[in-house]
């Protein structure tokens, strides 16, 4: 089985077989042959020669938290599809935050000029401005007063002006 | 003592003071928004009172409904916990005016504490110093000049209306003083509407040092030495500890008797904290009063040994502190760690979602105050803060130890927590030495990101295995392969509703 890994905008590629509870994972071109044992959902104990690698994983959507040796990453797993996942457009209207659409300034339609608000975003009593990256129409909004947002989705998109 | 007393909170303090509560014999009567309906505090209560919208206007926050929930449920006495409706003189007073005891000292203390002006000039009448400055109501530029140069420099312009950094000038000469009040000024009327300011000395990187009091209605006072709680960040503590690594005896003595001045001054009643801000010099300034239970008030009670939630309700059902100053010792030391769902990488922005795992460390001297569990929703309606962990030892280097240990070992998935952080803070040399002041996150982590290093090869074994044992295999295999002995193997081929 092949898997890809995404944390802080890196990839990282894994192959991993599987035999019984003998697990031969292949990574940057080494082989570990490792046993595992499951000893309550998510929590696992394995054997990597002569050492035991505690930890505990768990899935919530498509991110998985990994727990180690007292640190906690947050990880996806994701399907290559030949394009650099990470870039970034100019005018990121990703939700930097995840928390309730308190109020919605524009319509599809609108006109809007660079850093004109375009939602309010309130998150554990903090409001966040997602502002117009530049001169624009409005194509969509993808969201709704008083609806959840999540953190990176989407929350409008605006059609550049071009003169 | 009371019968039935309703916590009007959530969270860890709720179930805090639930406990303390039911270890007396009192009846418990929980509140809860909609979403809190499953939440730690409403289980472990022995009533419960849905407020409904979790808004905070429309639920914890609500004094109508609350006061009429406690007097539907026949509750005696309104416990606040911190935050919400605690330091709100109005609620007191509703309570008062409906004959419930509200658990905390009078509305009229709460409102004279609430107006950090005012506070200052009550208190500074008990000989209590308090940080040299002018709060005068003249605010011609000549008084505000003359006034200045007494106070000398560095000094802090700060507007009387301020909040959040805006209309505030640190000013180290006499030659900038006039054009620092001027943009002072500009910016507080634009930003507030009102360019009021006040002129306070400017100490440089200060400790924040705080002192428990439990005063009871009789007019007993004492104090229950300090906590150091000068790691913070957006102006919350994030660890505090106690005993302070500065503190000395005679320190402690000074500011101990200030703070029981204080509290006498005001009339204070029951649980309070005063806090002052200490100088590089040891000179320590009355900042000001809390005047409820602490949110970090359990390194105070691994010391000392003391109760204090249920000290507050005894001191609320009218019994005397029989505990005297002379026989209250210091103990070892104790540390504790506020457990946030936030994220320190991206500037502590709150983290909301689900709470997959939570496996708490136990161990000696180590306390777990929490408010959530497993497939508990950390929703963005109330303060990111999960739980707080609590540790002492013998001394100061014990604790830290036993603090990184028992964070190494406190596993909550789910959400992005800073358990990383906390952890790499206590790691740090110039805590280890006790060099701590409050703008000790800003000095050495403004730039942390959690995981500069990537993903350790640990981990992606691990994940690598949880996938390989969770993952549904392409090729499922066929039933007739894997039971030759099944009965399906006779049937042949057929099909279903022909």
């Amino acid at each position: 089985m092949f898997i890809n890994y995404e944390h802080n905008n890196h990839v990282y590629n894994i192959t991993v077989e599987r035999r019984e509870n003998q697990f031969f994972i292949v990574y940057d071109n080494n082989e570990y042959t490792v046993s595992a044992t499951e000893l309550k959902p998510g929590q696992l104990a394995i054997q990597l020669g002569d050492r035991v690698i505690k930890s505990v994983i768990s899935q919530g959507g498509d991110n998985k938290f990994v727990f180690i040796d007292g640190s906690i990453f947050k990880v996806k797993r994701i399907e290559l599809t030949g394009r650099k996942t990470t870039e970034k457009k100019e005018g990121d209207l990703h939700s930097p935050i995840s928390g309730t659409i308190v109020a919605i300034k524009v319509r599809e339609g609108s006109l809007v000029k660079k850093d004109d608000v375009l939602l309010v975003i309130e998150a554990m009593k903090m409001e966040y401005l997602i502002r117009a990256p530049y001169d624009g129409k409005v194509k969509k909004v993808h969201f709704k007063e008083k609806e959840q947002i999540e953190i990176g989705q989407l929350t409008a998109e605006i059609k550049k002006e071009v003169e | 003592m009371f019968k039935k007393v309703l916590i009007a909170n959530r969270g860890e303090i709720a179930v805090r003071i639930i406990k303390a509560c039911q270890e007396m014999g009192i009846r418990t009567v929980a509140v809860y928004s909609e979403v809190d309906s499953h939440s730690p505090h409403v289980q472990l209560a022995d009533e419960s009172i849905n407020l409904g919208d979790p808004t905070p206007s429309e639920s914890y926050l609500n004094i109508a409904k609350i006061i009429e929930s406690a007097t539907h449920v026949h509750a005696e006495a309104i416990h606040p916990g911190y935050g919400f409706l605690a330091e709100n003189p109005d609620f007191a007073k509703a309570c008062a005016d409906t004959g419930i005891k509200f658990i905390g000292p009078t509305p009229e203390v709460i409102r004279l504490m609430g107006d950090k002006i005012e506070a200052k000039k009550t208190i500074s009448g008990a000989d209590v110093p308090v940080i040299p400055g002018y709060h005068g109501v003249k605010q011609d530029l000549s008084t505000l000049l003359k006034e200045g140069k007494k106070i000398g420099f560095p000094l802090l312009v700060k507007a009387t209306a301020g909040g959040g950094g805006k209309g505030m000038r640190v000013v180290h000469a006499e030659s900038e003083l006039e054009q620092s009040i001027e943009s002072a000024k500009r910016e507080a009327k634009s930003a507030f509407g009102n360019d009021s300011v006040f002129l306070e000395q400017y100490i440089d990187r200060p400790r924040h040092i705080e002192f428990q009091i439990l005063a009871d209605e009789h007019g007993q006072v004492i104090h229950l030495f300090e906590r150091e709680c000068s790691i913070q960040r957006r102006h919350q503590k994030i660890i505090e500890e106690t005993p302070s690594p500065v503190m000395t005896p005679k320190l402690r003595e000074a500011m101990g008797d200030a703070a029981v001045a204080a509290a006498r001054t005001v009339g204070y009643t029951n649980a309070g904290t005063i806090e002052f801000m200490v100088d590089g010099k040891q000179n320590f300034y009355f900042m000001e009063m809390n005047t409820r239970l602490q949110v970090e008030h359990p390194i105070t009670e691994m010391t000392t040994g003391v109760d204090l939630a249920k000290w507050q309700l005894r001191i609320a059902s009218g019994m005397e502190l029989t505990i005297k100053q002379n026989d209250l010792v210091q103990r070892g030391h104790a540390l504790e760690c506020r457990i946030y769902a936030e994220d320190p990488s991206n500037g502590f922005l709150p983290s909301i979602g689900t709470l997959e795992k939570v496996e708490l460390p136990i161990g000696p001297n180590i306390r777990n105050d929490t408010g959530v569990e497993a497939n508990f929703k950390v929703s963005p309606y109330y303060d990111p803060m999960l739980a707080k962990l609590t540790v002492s030892s013998e001394n100061r280097q014990e604790s830290i130890d036993k603090m990184i240990w028992a964070l190494s070992h406190y596993v909550v998935l789910g959400v992005t927590t800073n358990i990383s952080f906390l952890k790499k803070v206590l790691e740090h040399p110039e805590f280890r030495k006790g060099n701590i002041t409050t703008h000790f996150i800003n000095d050495y982590f403004r730039d942390w990101l959690v995981t500069k290093e990537g993903l350790p090869l640990d981990a992606l074994i691990a994940l690598a295995v949880y996938d390989s044992l969770h993952t549904q295999r392409q090729e499922v295999v066929r039933y007739k392969e894997a039971d030759p002995h099944s009965p399906w193997q006779h049937v042949g081929r057929w099909r279903i509703g022909v």
